[in-house]
C-alpha cells in the first residue's frame, strides 16, 4: 500500500473506532419517553434509603396500556397472573427474559427499563444500592398481611419494604436411600469421606457460603476473615469427594438417576421430580436447618406505571395464581392460605406443607451487601482455582 | 493526478468497521473497566478514580496466575495432540483418497452440523462410569470397578477438546498439503530419496504453514475455554476461563473479570512473542 493510502486506511479505521467508542460511551441523557418504558433508562443515583421515595403521582397517563416485566422463562404464561389479567384485560403485559440472577441484574443495570423485575434472594440489596428499584406501598397490597413475617423480612431493608416475595423453595440434602440407608441428618454429610466421589454441590457462591456458615454455627453476614478462610479450606478439601458441581437441575437429576450421585445440595423441585420418577430418594431435614430461596418482585425506580405494577403484584398473591404455582409448578407460594389446595402427597412432602415446624427451622436467605458478595465470590473462585 | 484504485479500501472497510466496533472497542472498554474500583454507578460513567487494586487482587490471590499456567499447558496439550492426529488425516485425504476427497472431507465435518452441547453429552455417555469405555473395560475383565477418572477430570477436558478441534486443525493442513506441487515429490523420488525422506524434507516443511495455522487456531481459544470444563471437568477441572466467567457472571464483578481477561490476553501475547523469537516462523510461512 502506498503511504498516503495507508494513512487514509488507518485514518478511516481510527475514525470509525472513535465514533464507535463515542456511541458506546455516550450516556443516554434524555429521559425515557413516558409511553415507551422499554427505552434504556439511565440507572438512577442511589435513592436515600432511609425515607421511602414518593411513588409516582396518581396522575396516571391516560389509559396506560402496557406493563413490562423482566421475568424468568415459563413465568409469563397467563396462569401465572390470572387475577391481574381478569382485572385489567385492557393492559398488555409484556415479558422480557433473563436467564439467571446475575443476568437479570446486569440487564437491569444496563437499563433494560421494565416496570417490574423478578429476582431471587440474596440479590435485593444490590438493586437498592444501585437505586434501581423503589419501595413498595404495602397499603396497596391487599394480601400483604397473609404473608408470614419470615417472607416479609426477606424483602425488608432498614424497615423499608422493597419487594413482594412470591415463589419459594427449600435447599437441602437430597440423597439416594438405597446407597445411604442410614440417612443423613446434618450438612456435615457433604464433607463425609464415606460418600467420596458421589457428592454433588451446587456451583454457586451465594449458596455455598451461607450453608457452610450455618453448619459451623456462624452468621453469614458477619463472617470474619478467619471464618471465611476456614470455609474456603473445607471446600478445597471437599473437591476430592465431590463428583461435579451442578449448574442445572437436569444434570443433577441425571446423576441421581444413574446412581453416580448419592448425595447433593438440591432444591425441592429435584426431589419432587425424582420421587415422581420412582428414584429412591429422600430429602433431609438437617439439624442445622434447611436453607431456603425466595423469589421477589420489585418495581423499577423509573417506572411510569407504579400503581398498575402494584396491582399486578397484588394479583400474584391471589388464590387462582397461587394455586397454579403450587399444584402445577410444584413451587412454594408465600401465601399459606392456599396450601390446602395441594393434594399430591409427594408435593406435600417436598414442600413440608404438613409440617409447619420445618419452616421455623429453615434458614431464610437474607439480603447481603455487594462487599459481602464480592468476598464470597472470591472465596469460591479461590476454591476452584486451588491447585 | 493519477486516479486511485479504491477497491481494496472499500473491501477492507467492512471488516475493519466490524472489528473496530465488536473487537477493538470492547477491548478498550474492558481495559478501562479493569481500572474501575467497583460496579457502583452508571455503566458508562467516568465518575471514579482509576485503581490497580484488581490486578493486585489477582497477584495476591496466589492461585490465579498458576491456574493461568495450567490453562496454557492444557491448551498446548490439546493443540499438540489435535495437530498430531489431524496431520495423518489430512495427509490421507490429500494423497490417498483421490476423487473421493471432497466426500470424505464432508464426512469429517459432518459431526459439526449437530450442536456442540449434544456432542459433549455424547462424550459423557462414552466416558461415564456406566459408559461405553468403562463397560468395555469391565467386560474384558481389565478393571474390576469403573474407572472414574475418565469423566469429570482435566483429562476428560483434554480428550473432549482434542475431539472438538480435530477437524478444524485438519482443514488448514489439508489446504497446505493440497498446494504442494507434486512434481517436487517426483523430483525427490527421482533423485533417490526414500518416501520417508521426501516426506521429511519436502512434504512436511511445505505443509508447515497449515500446521502452524491449525495449532494456533486451537491454542488461542483453548486458553480461555470455560464451557467444556463445566460440562466434563468435575470439581478439579476448572480452568482460568472459568474464573473469568465466574467474576463476569455470578460475581457481577466486571472490573475484576476484565483485569483477569486482560492478564490472560497479555500473557498469551507475550508467550507468542517469545515463541516467534525462538522458532523462526517466517522460515515456514515464507
Amino acid at each position: 500500500m502506498p503511504k498516503s493510502r495507508r494513512r487514509l486506511y488507518w485514518l478511516s479505521l481510527a475514525s470509525t473506532l472513535a465514533i464507535g467508542l463515542l456511541v458506546a460511551c455516550a450516556q443516554p441523557t434524555a429521559e425515557p419517553a413516558p409511553a415507551a418504558p422499554v427505552e434504556p433508562a439511565q440507572p438512577a443515583e442511589p435513592a436515600p434509603t432511609s425515607e421511602p421515595a414518593q411513588p409516582a403521582e396518581p396522575v396516571v397517563p391516560a389509559e396506560p396500556a402496557k406493563l413490562t416485566v423482566l421475568e424468568w422463562a415459563y413465568y409469563e404464561v397467563p396462569e401465572m397472573w390470572v387475577e391481574f389479567g381478569q382485572e385489567h384485560p385492557e393492559v398488555e403485559v409484556i415479558f422480557n427474559f433473563g436467564a439467571s440472577n446475575p443476568d437479570i441484574f446486569a440487564k437491569t443495570l444496563a437499563g433494560s427499563g421494565e416496570d417490574i423485575v423478578h429476582f431471587y434472594t440474596p440479590d435485593l440489596q444490590f438493586y437498592v444500592d444501585q437505586g434501581l428499584i423503589q419501595p413498595i406501598d404495602i397499603s396497596k397490597i391487599t394480601h400483604w398481611d397473609e404473608i408470614p413475617a419470615g417472607f416479609q423480612e426477606t424483602c425488608t431493608i432498614d424497615g423499608v419494604v422493597y419487594c413482594v416475595p412470591w415463589d419459594w423453595g427449600f435447599s437441602s440434602l437430597l440423597y439416594r436411600t438405597d446407597k445411604i440407608p442410614e440417612g443423613v441428618d446434618s450438612w456435615n454429610a457433604l464433607f463425609d469421606e464415606k460418600y467420596a466421589g458421589h457428592i454433588s454441590m451446587y456451583d454457586d457462591a451465594t449458596s455455598v457460603v451461607p450453608v457452610t456458615a450455618h453448619m459451623l454455627g456462624y452468621d453469614e453476614r458477619t463472617l470474619t476473615g478467619e471464618q471465611l478462610e476456614e470455609i474456603k479450606q473445607l471446600w478445597i478439601k471437599q473437591r476430592d469427594l465431590n463428583l461435579f458441581y451442578w449448574v442445572d437441575e437436569p444434570t443433577l437429576e441425571a446423576g441421581f438417576t444413574s446412581g453416580d450421585v448419592w448425595l447433593a445440595y438440591a432444591w425441592n423441585g429435584a426431589y419432587y421430580r425424582l420421587l415422581a420418577a420412582g428414584v429412591p430418594v429422600a430429602y433431609a431435614d438437617p439439624a442445622e436447618g434447611r436453607e431456603s430461596w425466595v423469589g421477589q418482585y420489585a418495581i423499577s425506580a423509573k417506572t411510569e406505571n407504579y400503581d398498575l405494577a402494584l396491582e399486578f403484584l397484588d394479583g400474584k398473591l391471589g388464590e387462582i395464581t397461587a394455586t397454579h404455582l403450587l399444584v402445577d409448578y410444584a413451587y412454594g407460594h408465600v401465601n399459606p392460605s392456599y396450601y390446602s389446595a395441594v393434594e399430591d402427597p409427594n408435593l406435600i412432602e417436598a414442600l413440608a406443607l404438613d409440617d409447619p415446624g420445618t419452616l421455623d427451622r429453615t434458614n431464610f436467605t437474607v439480603p447481603i451487601s455487594r462487599e459481602i458478595r464480592d468476598g464470597w465470590i472470591q472465596l469460591w473462585a479461590e476454591v476452584q482455582a486451588a491447585p | 493526478m493519477q486516479r486511485r484504485n479504491l477497491t481494496p479500501l472499500v473491501l477492507m472497510s467492512g471488516p475493519s468497521v466490524w472489528l473496530a466496533i465488536f473487537f477493538v472497542a470492547p477491548l478498550i472498554l474492558m481495559a478501562i473497566f479493569s481500572l474501575r474500583p467497583d460496579m457502583r454507578g452508571a455503566l458508562f460513567s467516568l465518575d471514579w478514580t482509576p485503581t490497580l487494586k484488581h490486578y493486585e487482587t489477582i497477584v495476591e490471590g496466589e492461585v490465579y496466575l498458576p491456574l493461568l499456567l495450567v490453562s496454557v499447558r492444557v491448551a498446548f496439550s490439546v493443540a499438540f495432540f489435535a495437530t498430531l492426529l489431524a496431520y495423518p488425516l489430512a495427509y490421507f485425504l490429500v494423497f490417498r483418497t483421490g476423487l473421493r476427497a471432497p466426500l470424505l472431507l464432508t464426512l469429517l465435518i459432518l459431526p459439526f452440523w449437530t450442536s456442540y452441547l449434544l456432542r459433549i453429552i455424547a462424550w459423557k455417555i462414552i466416558l461415564g462410569t456406566g459408559g461405553v469405555i468403562n463397560s468395555l473395560l469391565m467386560f474384558l475383565g481389565l478393571v474390576d470397578a469403573p474407572v472414574p477418572i475418565l469423566l469429570y477430570s482435566r483429562l476428560a477436558v483434554v480428550i473432549t477438546l482434542v475431539y472438538v478441534w480435530l477437524p478444524f486443525v485438519a482443514l488448514p493442513i489439508y489446504a497446505a498439503l493440497q498446494r504442494i506441487d507434486r512434481s517436487l515429490l517426483e523430483a525427490a523420488t527421482i533423485l533417490g530419496a526414500p518416501p520417508w525422506f521426501s516426506f521429511l524434507r519436502v512434504t512436511l516443511p511445505l505443509s508447515m504453514p497449515g500446521v502452524i495455522a491449525g495449532f494456533v487456531m486451537v491454542f488461542i481459544p483453548t486458553v480461555g475455554e470455560f464451557v467444556t470444563p463445566i460440562l466434563v471437568g468435575g470439581s478439579r477441572g476448572a480452568l482460568y476461563g472459568n474464573i473469568v466467567e465466574l467474576f463476569f457472571g455470578d460475581g457481577i464483578n466486571w472490573p475484576l473479570g476484565s483485569a483477569m481477561a486482560l492478564i490472560m490476553l497479555i500473557g498469551v501475547l507475550v508467550l507468542f512473542a517469545v515463541a516467534v523469537r525462538l522458532v523462526d516462523v517466517r522460515r515456514f510461512i515464507g
